[in-house]
């Protein structure tokens, strides 16, 4: 359902991405592991569309969103959603969370998520489904972000994020910033999700205990190169790359 | 020289060595009971931070302080360096360095120990130089700051504790802190840190704004200069993998109090407090077949009960005498456990 076909990216004269390849299935989970600067955000901004490569594709469904402008782009920017690392990014402080989260809703009418079928055009029932596919209580609907835990705001941020049941969704280091237990539920949650709804993640960390946990495929990005791309159960592999293998070492106790 | 005087002196060189050696078996650092509160105004409401917290570290002994965040490690490293915020202050309790207490000392005396006998790197790098002044010029001047020694002197001194810290000395020496990557500068750092041959060294999160090869490379430095030096060292670190592959003993800090320690060996095969079994059982770590599903702990950190045992608001198996003070209950001869389950043999080792 996504291909990213020899993409390259360079600001100014600094290289970030060099000629990477690589697919995801419907319904799987790639996980993008990289250290900082590796270029792992960029590769999830190029897909989001809100940046162009320099050269290469980025097919969603069968379209090639660099090929893509307007109205035409907007209309297809929304098969894919993406969850940063910091919930407040996505989250307006001015408005009580349940506004956020149906937020995309509200931008493109033409969305019809099966899950919320029976309640369209119910804006609070919608948000109030959203929470519990997220794990919320309904209590929480009109608090504002800053009043909320870090492990609540990035559960509103998953609920915004699947509002509109994308075909892909986007993780950038969503459980970076929190605790090791609210980490757990949140790494959890996300499986769930995925059978229940239907999505293909695109998971990006670089922490690569935690891509184990909930990728099919693992791939590993150096210096703006994918170096090595495979099945999560070929993980310890003699055939891994030799980053591969540090980053393994590193990860061991 | 009279022989009265040669053997005065003898005998002071006795006491000396008597001394060493008691330094060297006991320990460097030394809490008991320590609290630390906030106080909400002049004679207002105590807020307990740190609540009744005892550790100590030998020479060449280094410790893991672990725990989810605001479970009060790093108050615990601030009140150690006498950098406690102005708002808080310690309430009860010693820290005793080689047995003096550190909480007798005047700001003077305190400042002079800190940095020299007392080390620290912090998570905040970036914080450990001035920006605009470079590197080389920052070294030699702590350095003459706290000992009476030449410029050229203090040069070579300091760069050699740059080659120390495999960075290319000459090169750092003369580069400014902005030109410095975060892990070049976390070494900086950690030369600037042992070069007064500290006897204690609290690492705050030392690792926590660096990449993950990057900080392993830290804390295999960090580990190899302890070792020369036979200094001890305080890891806090909210990351359990590090204070596991590091420490040689381990504390696990939950709403303020140390809920278990003991032997890191010991606490990692045979976890006998919930929290820390949870916390074992929660955290992706690499395995030969992945996880279906992490064992969740529920609810936030921040929930904290107020009397008894700090977790039970979150522990499944708290009942009602886990709302009374929680005794430390010796659990073998390498560990300490917190929990009135583990007094009554309640703990289920599948909790
Ligand atoms: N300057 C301060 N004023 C008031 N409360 C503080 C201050 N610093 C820390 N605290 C509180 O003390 C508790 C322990 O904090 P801290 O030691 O920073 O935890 P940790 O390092 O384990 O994450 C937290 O509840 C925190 O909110
Ligand atoms: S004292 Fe009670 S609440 Fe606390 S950890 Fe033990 S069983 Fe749980
Ligand atoms: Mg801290």
């Amino acid at each position: 359902m996504l291909e990213v076909k020899n993409v390259s990216k360079s600001y100014r004269s600094n290289t970030v991405l060099t000629d990477v390849s690589f697919h995801l299935e419907q319904g799987e989970c790639l996980g993008l592991i990289g250290e900082s600067g590796s270029g792992k955000s960029t590769i999830a901004k190029l897909i989001l569309a809100l940046d162009r490569s320099d050269s290469g594709q980025i097919i969603v469904n069968n379209v090639d969103f660099s090929q893509l402008k307007g109205r035409e782009l907007r209309k297809a920017r929304r098969h894919v959603q993406v969850v940063f690392q910091d919930p407040s990014a996505s989250l307006n402080p001015k408005l009580p969370v349940w506004k956020s989260v149906i937020e995309p809703l509200e931008n493109y009418p033409e969305a019809s998520p099966s899950f919320l079928k029976e309640v369209r055009n119910e804006k609070r029932k919608m948000a109030e489904i959203l929470f519990e596919k997220a794990g919320l209580q309904s209590g929480l609907l009109d608090r504002y972000p800053h009043q909320l835990s870090g492990g609540q705001r990035q559960r509103v941020a998953i609920a915004r994020g699947i509002s509109l049941q994308p075909n892909l969704l986007i993780f950038d280091e969503p459980t970076s910033n929190l605790d090791v237990s609210i980490q757990a539920q949140i790494l959890n949650l996300l499986k769930d999700l995925k059978s229940e709804i239907n999505m293909s993640y695109l998971f990006i960390s670089h922490d690569i205990a935690t891509v184990q946990y909930i990728s099919e495929r693992i791939a590993v990005l150096k210096e703006g190169r994918l170096v090595d791309l495979f099945k999560t159960k070929d993980l310890f592999s003699a055939d891994r790359h030799p980053y591969t293998k540090e980053l393994i070492d590193a990860a061991l106790e | 020289m009279s022989a009265v005087m040669t053997l005065t002196k003898e005998i002071a060189t006795e006491k000396e060595n008597e001394k060493d050696a008691l330094f060297r078996t006991s320990p460097v650092l030394e809490i008991k009971n320590l609290s630390i509160s906030l106080y909400e105004d002049k004679g207002g409401e105590e807020h307990r931070l740190v609540k009744k917290l005892n550790l100590s570290i030998r020479p060449g002994e280094m410790l893991g302080l672990a725990g989810e965040s605001g479970s009060g490690k790093s108050l615990t490293a601030s009140a150690i360096l006498g950098l406690l915020p102005k708002s808080l202050s310690v309430s009860e309790g010693q820290i005793l360095i080689r047995g003096q207490d550190l909480l007798n000392l005047s700001e003077k005396e305190m400042g002079h120990l800190r940095g020299k006998e007392i080390a620290y790197i912090f998570q905040n790098y970036q914080d450990s130089f001035t920006p605009f002044i470079k590197i080389g010029r920052q070294l030699v001047e702590a350095l003459r700051s706290h000992d009476k020694i030449s410029k050229p002197e203090a040069k070579k001194q300091a760069l050699l504790w740059l080659e120390r810290v495999k960075l290319p000395a000459e090169q750092i020496f003369s580069s400014y802190p902005h030109q410095l990557s975060g892990g070049q500068l976390q070494r900086a750092s950690l030369a600037a840190a042992l070069m007064f041959e500290p006897v204690l060294i609290i690492a705050d999160e030392p690792t926590t704004a660096l990449d993950v090869l990057t900080g392993e490379k830290v804390l295999d430095l960090l580990a190899g200069l302890q070792k020369e030096l036979n200094c001890a060292v305080l890891l806090v670190s909210h990351d359990l993998k590090h204070v596991l592959k590091r420490t040689d003993s381990m504390a696990v800090m939950y709403g303020g109090q140390i809920v278990e320690k003991g032997a890191t060996k010991s606490l990692r095969e045979n976890p006998r407090h919930p929290y820390t079994k949870l916390l074992l059982k929660a955290r992706p770590i690499l395995r030969y077949t992945a996880l279906e599903k992490f064992a969740a702990i529920p609810g936030e950190p921040g929930l904290i009960a107020k009397e008894g045992c700090t977790f039970a608001l979150r522990c499944p198996l708290s009942f009602e005498q886990c709302y009374m003070v929680p005794a430390m209950q010796p659990a073998g001869r390498f560990q300490w456990t917190a929990c009135q389950a583990v007094d009554r043999e309640k703990v289920d080792t599948n909790a």
